[in-house]
């Protein structure tokens, strides 16, 4: 056994992008493995603006596990992530099993250290989750020797986490087993399919979501018909032609393969369109759960008014907006349009702040044409975006070579910056 | 035929109701007939607190027909106008082709003249329309002695309209005929069965409404997949679930129905594309300041219900109208000098302290305008001035 010396702890830091769905993942059918009741579809953005960076360490010396986020120390007996560190070492200890070993004294029963931080707003509604569960999921596996479907590990860490284990676009498949091994991700196109799409976070607020993800969408699948079909619900179709429009089992399943094909042959008013709908029609069946969610404000409402006036201006879907668990908006549109927009967002948005505005990727300014902002014809609302992050489609989970990254010092603890 | 002096006028005046739908009317699966995609039903408003007037007068010498709705002229070819007009007209013809005359020489092709108002705000959500047009046919059907399912021709000028024909708790079957003959309202129970209920109308505030009813409908039926399914399967077995809480007075039943069919109703609209949004943050706020107080008193003790606007109509039992008005006071305190609380006197009560921390919300100044109180109302149509010849 190496000695006291540091030899024997073993570090990994890795980075995992947030994803963004437009096709929305909303609502179980198994609360402990984390399966869906509808298939998902994501847009993987870009590390270089969004990303959770996650460093794990493993030595025989570590008394327990042990978890930091964001710099504060977390109960590492929180359910999901001991299904986590459970299926990842059960997936090191089978590779053991199948003679398959070329690591070292890795052992799936030595206790692990994880750091880990976003460079963005948790509990927002940033996918922040997703970014932070296939973080730690891809960390782990790298680190401990883990081979086989880690998209499943990840999952049943977070539902979405699992579409950030590749890059591009990303569907989650919803499966129909009752072990969750065939309900994992997969990607439909890599990063580079489509340079030109781009995406736009407006961040309109930073507080923390007034009902978190997991317990909404219980309360959704338990109380929406329009969700799901309720078995106690009388229906008056008798022939074999009704279709039941629950969005999990009829509306979805459609709108997957549509937003497949619109990805596939770059249509961006298809996209743009399912993209809107969807958005909509999640957040349509918070509202018709009891008691109701909002996660929607009047800013919110104010940016949807906005797209679609700017789009029947323009005479084609250009922009596109979707919501999740929260108020702030994210933009999809092409490179091309991007400069008009974010103006169209200074000028109806203007900011009070000091601080940057406009975050990320950067954007030339333009004039807006006069009937433009006449066509809009909405009063402006100071201060209604903090501030706006440009990206772009981004790739999978990627290691981090570079040693100054780690976020554990050589002792496997929390690194005080100086 | 009588001579130029006045005694060829005849003049009716009579005012209708407003109904609060609880279960909503929202798409038709006939346009020009109004018959909609699902049933509904409402509770009828007490006229002493809201109604239509509406003054008729029918003369020979008129030489076209006009129409004023709050003072001001309107345009009587307007369709929905016409509608009513040639359903009443043919139901005098009907009636003397019948051989039932018993009036004098008041014909269907004589010229009307029509004066409307309501006194409260038009298209904000107040279901002016259904008060306007109940009056309206019942008027013109007094005045020109038209028989035959009235509810049937109010419906043409505006749908809900036609629940507006009766009192108390009222449905309007969808029907299923093509030519919307077996698609009228009919009495669920008369406003003496349930004398506890009372309603609250939290006037937000009394802009247009962004989207029109008749567009809004249309374009969700043509867009909202939820919809469909909303009519076909959930609507049907509402219905039956309230008449039942209705009948058996069961107010938690009937208010957890009215939120959750509020809210369906607002995420078809939702799901509508591009998207239709009537509740805004006031409304919100209303809706969630009413969940927490509900769980707070463990019981489903008042329930909110939202029409195409931001305007709030609550509905509660008698015994809890003064604490919860004190706890909208608290909430949406009033900036403004004028009258708060209108209609039904309310006593004032003092809020319990842990009420108020229950609830725990920010108090937001000049959120609602304005409270009307009422409760159910009778008998839907009342004549005023039966005949008044000049």
């Amino acid at each position: 056994m190496p000695g006291d010396s540091g030899h024997d702890i073993t570090m990994v830091t890795c980075t995992a992008p947030v994803n963004i769905a437009v096709i929305k993942y909303w609502g179980k059918r198994d609360e402990d493995l984390i399966l869906p009741i509808n298939s998902s579809l994501s847009v993987t953005l870009h590390q270089d603006q969004l990303k959770s960076t996650t460093t794990v360490a493993c030595s025989p010396r570590f008394k327990e596990d042990r978890i930091w986020l964001n710099g504060k120390e977390e109960n590492i007996n929180q359910p999901r992530l001991q299904s986590c560190l459970r299926e990842i070492r059960r997936l090191v200890r089978k590779r053991h099993i199948d003679g398959n070993v070329s690591s070292s004294a890795l052992s799936s029963h030595h206790k692990v250290h994880i750091c880990s931080v976003n460079n963005f707003p948790t509990a927002a509604g940033l996918a922040s989750s997703a970014a932070g569960y296939a973080c730690l999921v891809y960390a782990l596996a790298r680190l401990l020797g883990a081979e086989g479907e880690l998209s499943e590990v990840a999952r049943q860490g977070s539902g979405s986490a699992c579409r950030s284990m590749y890059g591009g676009f990303v569907q989650w498949r919803m499966g129909t087993q009752p072990d969750g091994t065939d309900s994992v991700a997969q990607q439909v196109e890599p990063e580079s399919h489509w340079p030109e799409l781009r995406v736009l976070i407006l961040v309109v607020s930073a507080e923390r979501k007034p009902v978190g993800s997991t317990a909404g969408m219980e309360t959704s699948v338990g109380t929406s018909s329009l969700l799901k079909g309720i078995s106690h619900v009388i229906s008056q179709q008798t022939g074999p032609t009704a279709s039941p429009q629950h969005r999990a089992e009829s509306v979805v399943p459609q709108r997957m393969e549509e937003m497949v094909r619109a990805i596939q042959q770059k249509d961006f008013a298809a996209f743009g369109e399912l993209t809107m709908k969807d958005s909509n029609q999640f957040h349509a069946t918070c509202l018709d759960t009891y008691p109701p969610i909002f996660y929607l404000n009047d800013v919110s409402r104010r940016i949807i008014s906005m797209v679609h006036r700017y789009n029947q201006h323009c005479g084609e879907t250009r922009v596109a907006y979707t919501f999740d668990a929260g108020p702030n908006a994210v933009i999809y549109t092409l490179q091309q349009h991007v400069p008009e927009f974010v103006e169209l967002l200074k000028y109806f948005f203007p900011t009070e702040t000091n601080g940057e505005f406009l975050k990320g990727l950067p954007v030339s300014s333009v004039t807006l044409p006069e009937d433009l902002t006449k066509a809009i014809g909405m009063e402006p609302l100071p201060g209604g975006i903090g501030y706006i992050i440009s990206t772009k489609v981004g790739p999978g989970p990627q290691v981090q070579e570079d040693p100054s990254l780690h976020l554990l010092g050589p002792g496997g603890m929390l690194k005080v910056d100086a």
